[in-house]
């Protein structure tokens, strides 16, 4: 069954590329039909587990697919992501071919990063990034304007930059384990024979995961491709696409695969907290809306490489929990960003101001999404927050819990900033409403309601969700 | 593995390593779109062959020969849509410079 995960959508993209008018019209349905499909598998599969059915097709396709907890996470954001990306789209993007591509492109990425969670190898892993990666820089580059081919080029010079890191750290890795498999490298690290090749492998591992997933030193790349991409694209991009073959990878590689020692510890706490304040920083000076989320991702990355730099069970799980709850705040953020692209024609925070009265489904939900990022208590946000730094603290890492703990302030002052700038105050009279967008108002309301209903009942979340990820970390 | 392959595989390595110096040295010189794709391509040739040379000296040749064509295929992949990107680059400003690309900052 669980190489459906994997065919379902290709089986979809080669359907959608036939020349048949009636399914190129509805295609956007069909595609959110399958993703809707896939939140569902994702949730019912504690009531029905499906995944234990013995799975006929894997005759054919030999990838030594698995699924845990830490996937069925990744699936179920995944999949809601992935959905609003494709509606958002398809209210903000007015091209006919565009339309296509885009539909056909999203399921390549879903593809991509469905098959990343559920491999068990490192060099299916790579090639699956690459698929993730390439549909992803095809996505950015979809209006072929001057500003969208830069954010593309620097994305793509910075990602080939790390795939080579991997794939040197992968000749490393085959050379001391003899295999590529995660169980061969995990019990090639008890062997003391190899100790060197193999933290050199891990070292390059981690040097071209970093770039991957845009921390802090190596974070050029972020800005320029989230905002010059379309709307429904950055969704999609600062959600989970950049998420997944960085973030995650660096999550199940360092969690259970390769052995945490001290040294990679405290590269990743100080990677993680140089994101965190640097980016949190620099999201004060923006002026366009969609640059100062992009930093604010930043920022938000450094949280869960600091817990995983933690080393303990308890920081592993709130790391993958704040990966769910960015994805949901980060994303309707990115939603507010279309909203107010598509009804004010403008992202820059000059030239909007005082829509609170024009907006105000927009200006409530953005406030909502904004506090939960800002860790404010009844949101989602502040209790994968407050297990982060009850973890840090635990662990005796005392500076850099503080360092979690003061940098949630500077997250709010970005945020209120931006929300006294665009929604607050008195209105201007020159801006004018292009009329409003249901379908967006609709997914904002969708994802304001999720990040704080997971808030709301924590302690439910917490039991079934949040503590078996515990058992994930080696 | 054996004291000779381990020979061979620091033989090896020490090419890739030439390699690998070589394109990083045609990417951060040119000012030209073209030639950071060549030397982004010298980069992964380093790779490729540090993976096979790391296949042969612990006896898993096939498994490396595998990879590597994968792999070949992946990097063709990227190169043809960084050579899109060019183009489209080419197309908005008239020329291949880096440089020029500078638009988006803050």
């Amino acid at each position: 069954m669980l190489s459906l995960f994997i065919l379902a959508p290709l089986f979809l993209l080669f359907v959608l590329n036939l020349p048949l008018k009636p399914v190129n019209k509805a295609c956007f349905w069909l595609a959110g039909v399958l993703l809707s499909a896939q939140i569902l598998m994702a949730l019912g599969h504690a009531l029905c587990p499906w995944s234990l059915y013995p799975d006929k097709l894997g005759l054919f396709f030999v990838f030594n697919l698995v699924m845990d907890n830490l996937t069925l996470v990744m699936l179920l954001v995944i999949g809601i992501v992935s959905l609003v990306a494709l509606f958002v789209g398809k209210s903000t993007i007015i091209l006919e071919e565009q339309r296509f591509n885009f539909v056909s492109l999203v399921l390549a990425c879903v593809i991509g990063m469905n098959a990343v969670v559920l491999v068990r190898d490192i060099f299916s892993l790579y090639i699956f990034i690459e698929i993730t990666s390439i549909a992803s820089f095809v996505l950015i580059a979809l209006k072929k304007d001057k500003l969208a081919i830069e954010g593309t080029f620097k994305y793509l010079i910075m990602s080939a930059v790390a795939t080579v890191f991997m794939l040197c750290a992968m000749a490393f890795l085959l050379l001391a384990a003899g295999d590529l498999s995660f169980a061969a490298v995990h019990s090639a690290f008890y062997n003391p024979a190899n100790a060197g090749l193999l933290k050199c492998g891990a070292g390059l591992f981690l040097c071209g995961l970093l770039i991957k997933s845009g921390v802090a030193p190596f974070h050029g790349w972020v800005p320029d491709a989230y905002s010059s991409a379309p709307a429904g694209v950055s969704i999609l991009l600062a959600g989970i696409t950049t998420k997944v073959a960085g973030v995650y990878v660096l999550l199940r590689l360092f969690g259970s695969v390769f052995i945490l020692n001290a040294q990679f510890q405290n590269i990743l706490l100080f990677a993680g907290a140089f994101s965190i304040v640097m980016a949190a920083l620099a999201a004060l000076t923006q002026d366009d809306f969609k640059r100062m989320l992009a930093y604010s991702s930043i920022s938000q990355v450094g949280y869960i490489i600091l817990a995983l730099g933690c080393g303990t069970p308890l920081a592993f799980a709130g790391a993958i929990f704040h990966f769910f709850n960015h994805a949901i705040f980060k994303s309707l953020l990115f939603v507010n960003a279309a909203s107010l692209e598509k009804e004010f024609g403008s992202t820059n925070m000059n030239t909007l101001a005082g829509l609170g009265n024009k907006s105000p489904v927009t200006g409530f939900t953005s406030l909502i999404g904004a506090l939960s990022t800002a860790g404010i208590p009844p949101f989602s946000g502040f209790w994968s927050k407050l297990i982060i730094i009850l973890a840090l603290f635990s662990a005796g890492r005392f500076v850099y819990g503080g360092i979690a703990l003061l940098a949630s302030i500077l997250t709010l002052a970005y945020f209120l900033a931006f929300q006294r700038r665009v929604f607050f105050g008195k209105t201007e009279s020159t801006l004018s409403s292009a009329g409003t967008s249901w379908a967006l108002r609709f997914w904002e309301i969708a994802l304001a309601l999720i990040t704080a209903a997971s808030g709301a009942v924590f302690v439910l979340v917490h039991n079934n969700w949040v503590l078996p990820l515990k058992a994930i970390f080696w | 593995m054996s004291a000779p392959s381990m020979y061979l595989f620091v033989f090896f390595g020490i090419f890739s390593a030439l390699l690998l110096i070589t394109g990083i040295y045609c990417m951060l010189v040119s000012f030209n779109l073209i030639r950071i794709i060549i030397g982004f391509e010298i980069l992964v040739k380093a790779a490729t062959l540090l993976i096979i040379s790391a296949g042969y000296a612990c006896g898993k040749s096939a498994l490396a020969q595998v990879m590597v064509i994968t792999l070949i295929v992946i990097e063709i992949v990227v190169m043809v849509v960084a050579g899109g990107v060019a183009l489209w680059a080419f197309r908005h400003n008239d020329n291949i410079d880096p440089r020029e690309l500078g638009n988006l900052k803050g």
